[in-house]
């Protein structure tokens, strides 16, 4: 990769950390309301330790996608609040690479984080050792598409005062796949077949929300700038 | 992708350094301003001059390339803009907003930008806020700064880098009278090396030292609904 264009995508990063650092807020919201949401369950369901071992994976799973959703509305709302999106658009640094290292800054302060703090919350579900795996991976795996795809949503409703919710709206469906891939990774494993398939398409939709995000992301800030 | 071997065109003695042919803008189904042409050289600057609501601020950002035009064209040395990484290279926008991070120190904010340049120079970065009389405010978080001074920190990251054209909004709201000559003799200094101003104010340049390098251009109120 042309150095230039590493550097845009490593400064953005950097800078993303840097901020998320100064307003450490922005790092614990999200990670707090993840393990309560799923912390809601164990403590409004029947005493049933099966009950909660087969429910376990797909709660965790609702968990991050909610808990990524919300985090979704401040990606970009406060560089459109203080001018510095505008500046980013009108830069000659090249601006998918410039949103991408934001992404991923978001990501490993939201993502990284919920699927770090899984393997804690599964023991509140007597979820197994061997399925606590399976599901770390498949949140290694889908929470970075959920994240690309959210700012795809951040980025065309930057200019909302709370689109929080439209941002739900839009994003929502497009999380079932991920949702779909990653909850039936588990199911698999209880049943004793092979994940290989969902792990592997939760990859590939990965790579192409990779490929393709950051220039829709892109595209989305500069017609709803314009 | 930004070329960086574009930046080293200069411009001829016939070739005017930005042109704008009958440019007409619209915000909804109202009518901006229609048929707006003028032209920028080197050492000059052009001030736009019209009442509130006639588009001094849409004319500015469509010249940065964040808002889009009806019709006519903006040609930077005879070639569209939009075309062009050149302008993109040579230009920068300080708009209402000052682009500022309030969580970052003003040193911190400089920084930043002077890296989107690919410059690393720390003398330089202590040497703007000494010129704007803010070397004080280096390691104060940008939040606790008053407006007067942001402003001046926004106007501190002209001098990180040498860029051609300035494009100003209202240069000199909320900034004192100190301030505002300061601003003055940082135009005229770019005006003097070659560079070229566009900048919108509410008031006559007349009184200023940019008198002898400005001139005016009108927007006259329209009348026309699209």
């Amino acid at each position: 990769m042309n150095a230039l264009l590493l550097n845009t995508l490593t400064l953005y990063f950097r800078r993303e950390w840097q901020l998320m650092f100064r307003n450490t807020g922005t790092l614990v919201q999200p990670l707090v309301f993840f393990v309560i949401i799923a912390l809601l369950f164990p403590f409004s369901l029947p005493v049933d330790l099966d009950l909660l071992e087969k429910i376990g994976g797909g709660v965790i799973w609702v968990s991050a996608v909610l808990a990524t959703l919300l985090s979704l509305e401040r990606m970009f709302h406060g560089d459109y609040l203080d001018g510095t999106l505008e500046q980013l658009l009108i830069h000659h640094r090249y601006l998918p690479l410039a949103v991408l290292g934001k992404v991923i800054a978001h990501w490993s302060a939201t993502g990284l984080l919920l699927s770090l703090m899984s393997p804690f919350l599964c023991l509140a579900f007597n979820v197994p050792v061997e399925q606590i795996w399976v599901l770390f991976i498949g949140l290694m795996l889908g929470t970075p598409s959920l994240t690309l795809l959210g700012a795809i949503g951040a980025a065309l409703t930057v200019t909302l005062h709370r689109g929080g919710v439209l941002i739900a709206i839009i994003i929502l469906p497009l999380y079932i796949p991920v949702l779909i891939f990653g909850a039936g990774m588990l199911s698999q494993q209880v049943q004793g077949l092979e994940i290989l398939s969902q792990i592997y398409t939760l990859a590939a939709i990965l790579v192409l929300a990779l490929t393709l995000a950051p220039f829709a992301i892109a595209a989305a800030l500069k017609a709803t700038i314009n | 992708m930004p070329n960086a071997e574009s930046n080293s065109r200069s411009p001829s003695t016939t070739e005017k350094l930005i042109s704008v042919t009958n440019l007409c803008c619209s915000r909804g189904e109202r009518v901006l301003f229609n048929d707006l042409s003028f032209t920028a050289n080197t050492g000059e600057c052009v001030h736009i001059v019209g009442p509130n609501g006639t588009g001094k601020t849409t004319l500015l950002r469509t010249l940065c390339g964040l808002n889009g035009s009806d019709k006519g064209d903006i040609r930077w040395l005879g070639q569209p803009i939009s075309l062009s990484d050149a302008f993109t290279h040579q230009a920068v926008y300080i708009g209402h907003k000052d682009a500022l991070k309030n969580e970052l120190t003003a040193l911190q904010n400089l920084r930043f930008n002077q890296q989107l340049e690919s410059i690393h120079d720390e003398d330089a970065l202590e040497n703007s806020l000494l010129r704007l009389k803010i070397l004080a405010c280096a390691d104060l978080p940008v939040q606790a700064l008053s407006f007067g001074q942001r402003r001046r920190l926004a106007f501190a990251k002209l001098l990180l880098y040498p860029k051609s054209v300035w494009i100003l909004d209202e240069p000199f709201t909320g900034i004192d009278a100190h301030g505002r000559t300061l601003i003055e003799n940082l135009c005229v200094r770019q005006l003097k090396d070659g560079g070229t101003i566009i900048m919108t104010h509410h008031r006559s340049l007349q009184e200023t030292a940019l008198r002898t390098y400005s001139k005016e251009v009108f927007i006259q109120p329209q009348e026309s609904i699209l």
